[in-house]
C-alpha cells in the first residue's frame, strides 16, 4: 500500500482494537492523528487505554516508532512517514 | 503487641532443643520482619560465613508486620545463605503461608542443626512439633502437602521442598500452596540437607491491629487505587505477568540463546496474549489478593501454574524453543520437583552454547522441546545429563573451560531482561546481593515500562541512585511483607501508613527508607565477609564486549565502571565496596 505504516497492536489493547495489526496510510502524519485514524479504521474507541482525559500519553503507555520509545522524540508529535512500524502497548507490567 | 506476634522460635533438628530468640521493640523497628529481621538474626547467628548446607547454617522463614493483614500479605521470606552464590539469601513466596505461620502465633522459625531422619514441622497454636517425615521422603511437592494435610488437617499451609530439595540441587525450590514458590537461590537445599521435608502452618491467632479505624479506612483507599490501575487492575490479571513478552521483545532485549540475541522470532507464539487464548484455566490469587497474576494452565496432558513472564523466557526464547506446551509442562515439572525455573533454563541456556562450540559436546541442543521434562527430570534426582545440569550455570561453564558462557552475576542466573537494553537494569544486575536477580531494583519498571516515570534507557546519567533507592524500598516491601507488584499502583508513603496503621508506631517516609538502606547495608557486609567486592559487582563479559546487530538494543554495550562508581559513593561504600565506618555507623551497624 502506497504510503502504509505497519501498526501493531498488544496486550490488551489487542482485544480493544479488535486486531493484532492494521497498514494505515500514514506519511506525514503525527502519532496522534495515526493513532486517530487507527481508531476510525477499527471503529473501536481504543484510545482511552493509552491517552489521559487531557490527551496526554497515560503513565505506562508505549509507543514505540521502530523500536524507539516517542516519550525520546517528540510524544504524540513525532512525525510518521512511509515504511515506518508502529507498536502500542496499554500499560502493562510483570516481573 | 501489635502487627507483629511477638514470638520467634528457634529449633535445633539435631538436638531437639527449642529456644525463644529475644527481639526487642528497637531491633522490630529497625528491621520490621521478614528479609530485613531475618537478615539480621541470621547474621547474629551465623556471623562467619559457612558452608551452606552443613548443620551449623540456619534457615528462617520470616513473616513481617503486615503478614496476614491487608491484601497481598500473605507472604513469606525465607532467609539463609545460598549454596548457589554463596552470598546472604532471602527468597521470597506468596499464596497463604506467611498468613497462615503468624496465624500458628508465630512471626518466625530459625532452624538449625540437622535432624537424624527425614522430619517435618507441625506449627500451630504456639508450639512447633518435630514430626516424622520418613514416609513422605522422596514425594513430590503436590503428593507431600497432600500427605501432610492428612496428617495435620486441610487447612494447614505446607511449604515443602521435592525431590531436587532433597538432593541438595543447588537451586532447588520450597514450594507451599500447591505451586507458590521461594525459588531463587538454593532455600530447597538448605531444607533438603538439614532433612526437613515440610514446614505446615495452621491457625486462627488474630492479628493485633493498633488503629482499626484507620486500618479500615486505608485498606478501602488501597483497593480503590489498586482497582484504578491499569497494571493492577487489568493487565495483571487478564494477561499475567508474561504480557512484557512482547513488550521486552519489541524493546531488542529479550535474551534469547542464552543472551546472544535481543530478539525472539517466536515470541509472539509464547507471549502472555498466546497463554490465555491457548493454555489459560482461570487466574490465581494469594491471600486476600484482588489481583490475581497466577496463571492456572492446561496443556492436552498436564495441568498446573504458569507458565509466568521469566518461566516462559526461560525455557522459551532463552533456549530457542517455541513448543508452549512444553514450556509449560516443564514449568509444571519444576513445580512438581521443586526447582527454580529461571536458574534452571539459565543453566540449560548456558549448557547449549556449551554444547554448540563444542566445549561440551554431549551437552544439549538449541530447541530441543521434546527433551526439556527429561531434563528438568533428570536434574531434580542429579541424574544423567542432570548431574551435570545440577550444578548451575557457573559450575557447568567452569567445568568445561568457558566460564563466559555462564550468564551469571555471583552465581545467579540473570532473568529475562538483557541488560544492554536497559544500563540502570545492568547495575541493579550487578549490585544485587542475591546474585541475578531482577526484584532487588526493577529498573525495568522506569527504562522500559515508564513506571513511575519514563527514563532513557540507554543512558546512564542518575541510574545509580535511583537503583539505591529502589533497592531500599524493595528491602522495606520485603519485610513488611507485601507483594511487590502493589508497587505499581501505591509509592513508599502508603507503605508508611500501612504499617503506621498496624503497628501503631509512628513510622515517617524517610525512617523507612533509613530502614531499607540499613537492611542493604547490612546483607552487603555479609557478603563482603563472605569474600564478595568490587571485582563480584560485575556482569558476564558478553554484556560488556559484544553488540545485537537486529533490533532496537543493537550497537549497545553495558557501561558499568562510572555507574558503580557513582553508586558506591552514594551508598557511602568504599571505591572496593565496602561500608565505610561512618555509613556503618549512621545505620547503626
Amino acid at each position: 500500500m502506497a504510503g502504509a505504516v505497519a501498526v501493531k497492536f498488544y496486550g490488551l489493547l489487542r482485544r480493544s482494537a479488535g486486531t493484532a495489526a492494521l497498514e494505515i496510510e500514514g506519511d506525514g502524519l503525527t502519532v496522534m492523528a495515526l493513532l486517530r485514524r487507527a481508531e476510525e479504521k477499527t471503529g473501536k474507541g481504543f484510545l482511552e487505554e493509552l491517552l489521559d482525559r487531557k490527551q496526554g500519553l497515560l503513565t505506562g503507555t508505549i509507543i514505540l516508532l521502530n523500536g524507539e520509545n516517542i516519550r525520546s522524540r517528540q510524544g504524540l508529535e513525532t512525525l510518521i512517514k512511509t515504511g515506518d512500524h508502529v507498536d502500542l502497548f496499554s500499560p502493562a507490567g510483570g516481573g | 503487641m501489635n502487627g507483629w506476634m511477638g514470638k520467634i522460635v528457634e529449633i535445633d533438628l539435631e538436638s531437639g532443643a527449642r529456644k525463644t530468640i529475644a527481639v526487642d521493640d528497637a531491633m522490630r523497628r529497625r528491621y520490621l520482619g521478614g528479609r530485613g529481621l531475618g537478615v539480621r538474626l541470621y547474621c547474629d547467628v551465623n556471623s562467619v560465613p559457612i558452608d551452606p548446607l552443613s548443620g551449623e547454617n540456619v534457615l528462617i522463614f520470616m513473616t513481617g508486620p503486615l503478614t496476614g493483614t491487608m491484601m497481598t500479605s500473605g507472604r513469606y521470606q525465607i532467609v539463609s545463605r545460598s549454596p548457589l552464590t554463596g552470598t546472604i539469601c532471602d527468597s521470597s513466596s506468596g499464596g497463604t503461608f506467611g498468613a497462615a505461620l503468624k496465624g500458628a502465633g508465630f512471626d518466625g522459625l530459625v532452624i538449625k542443626g540437622r535432624a537424624a531422619k527425614p522430619v517435618y514441622l507441625a506449627v500451630h497454636d504456639g508450639e512447633v512439633e518435630v514430626r516424622d517425615a520418613s514416609a513422605f521422603w522422596g514425594f513430590d511437592t503436590q503428593q507431600t502437602q497432600k500427605a501432610i494435610q492428612g496428617e495435620v488437617g486441610g487447612k494447614a499451609s505446607v511449604a515443602c521442598i521435592g525431590p531436587a530439595g532433597e538432593s541438595q540441587v543447588f537451586f532447588a525450590a520450597v514450594m507451599n500452596d500447591k505451586d507458590r514458590a521461594a525459588g531463587r537461590g538454593g532455600m530447597g537445599a538448605v531444607m533438603g540437607s538439614k532433612n526437613l521435608k515440610a514446614v505446615a502452618a495452621a491457625g486462627g491467632s488474630p492479628v493485633n491491629i493498633a488503629d482499626p479505624a484507620g486500618y479500615k479506612d486505608l485498606a478501602s483507599r488501597i483497593d480503590r487505587a489498586v482497582d484504578k490501575n491499569p497494571v493492577t487492575g487489568k493487565s495483571l490479571q487478564v494477561l499475567g505477568t508474561s504480557v512484557l513478552v512482547n513488550i521486552i521483545n519489541a524493546h531488542g532485549m529479550f535474551p534469547t540463546e542464552n543472551f546472544r540475541r535481543g530478539v525472539f522470532n517466536d515470541a509472539e507464539g509464547t507471549s502472555g496474549e498466546k497463554i490465555a487464548e491457548a493454555l489459560l484455566l482461570r487466574q490465581s490469587a494469594c491471600y486476600k489478593c484482588p489481583i490475581g497474576c497466577g496463571r492456572t494452565t492446561r496443556t492436552k496432558d498436564r495441568s498446573g501454574e504458569g507458565p509466568e513472564y521469566e518461566t516462559v523466557w526461560a525455557f522459551g526464547a532463552n533456549l530457542g524453543i517455541s513448543d508452549l506446551t512444553a514450556i509449560a509442562e516443564a514449568n509444571y515439572a519444576c513445580n512438581e520437583l521443586g526447582l527454580d525455573t529461571i536458574t534452571m533454563g539459565g543453566t540449560l541456556g548456558c549448557a547449549m552454547e556449551l554444547a554448540q562450540t563444542g566445549a561440551w559436546q554431549a551437552g544439549p541442543r538449541w530447541g530441543d522441546a521434546g527433551k526439556l521434562r527429561e531434563w528438568v527430570t533428570e536434574t531434580a534426582y542429579r541424574r544423567g545429563m542432570g548431574e551435570e545440569l545440577a550444578l548451575g550455570s557457573k559450575r557447568l561453564a567452569a567445568k568445561y573451560g568457558r566460564p563466559d558462557l555462564a550468564m551469571q552475576v555471583k552465581g545467579m542466573e540473570i532473568p529475562a531482561y538483557d541488560p544492554r537494553g536497559a544500563q540502570g537494569m545492568a547495575l541493579s544486575y550487578a549490585t544485587s546481593n542475591r546474585g541475578g536477580c531482577h526484584m532487588r531494583a526493577y529498573m525495568i519498571a522506569p527504562e522500559i515500562l515508564g513506571h513511575p516515570v519514563f527514563l532513557d534507557r540507554f543512558s546512564s546519567a542518575g541510574k545509580a541512585e535511583l537503583v539505591a533507592l529502589f533497592q531500599d524500598v524493595s528491602a522495606v516491601v520485603d519485610s513488611a511483607v507485601l507483594c511487590r507488584f502493589l508497587q505499581f499502583a501505591l509509592g513508599i508513603s502508603t507503605f508508611t501508613e500501612m504499617l503506621r496503621v498496624v503497628t501503631g508506631l509512628d513510622f515517617s517516609d524517610e525512617e523507612l527508607m533509613t530502614i531499607g538502606r540499613r537492611i542493604y547495608t547490612l546483607e552487603r557486609q555479609y557478603n563482603n565477609r563472605a569474600g564478595f567486592g568490587r571485582a563480584d559487582d560485575t556482569l558476564p563479559p558478553r554484556f560488556f564486549n559484544e553488540e545485537f546487530q537486529t533490533g532496537s538494543s543493537r550497537h549497545r554495550r553495558v557501561e558499568l565502571d562510572g555507574m558503580l562508581d557513582a553508586y558506591y559513593a552514594i551508598r557511602g561504600w568504599d571505591a572496593d565496596g565496602r561500608p565505610l565506618a561512618k555509613t556503618l555507623a549512621e545505620l547503626g551497624l
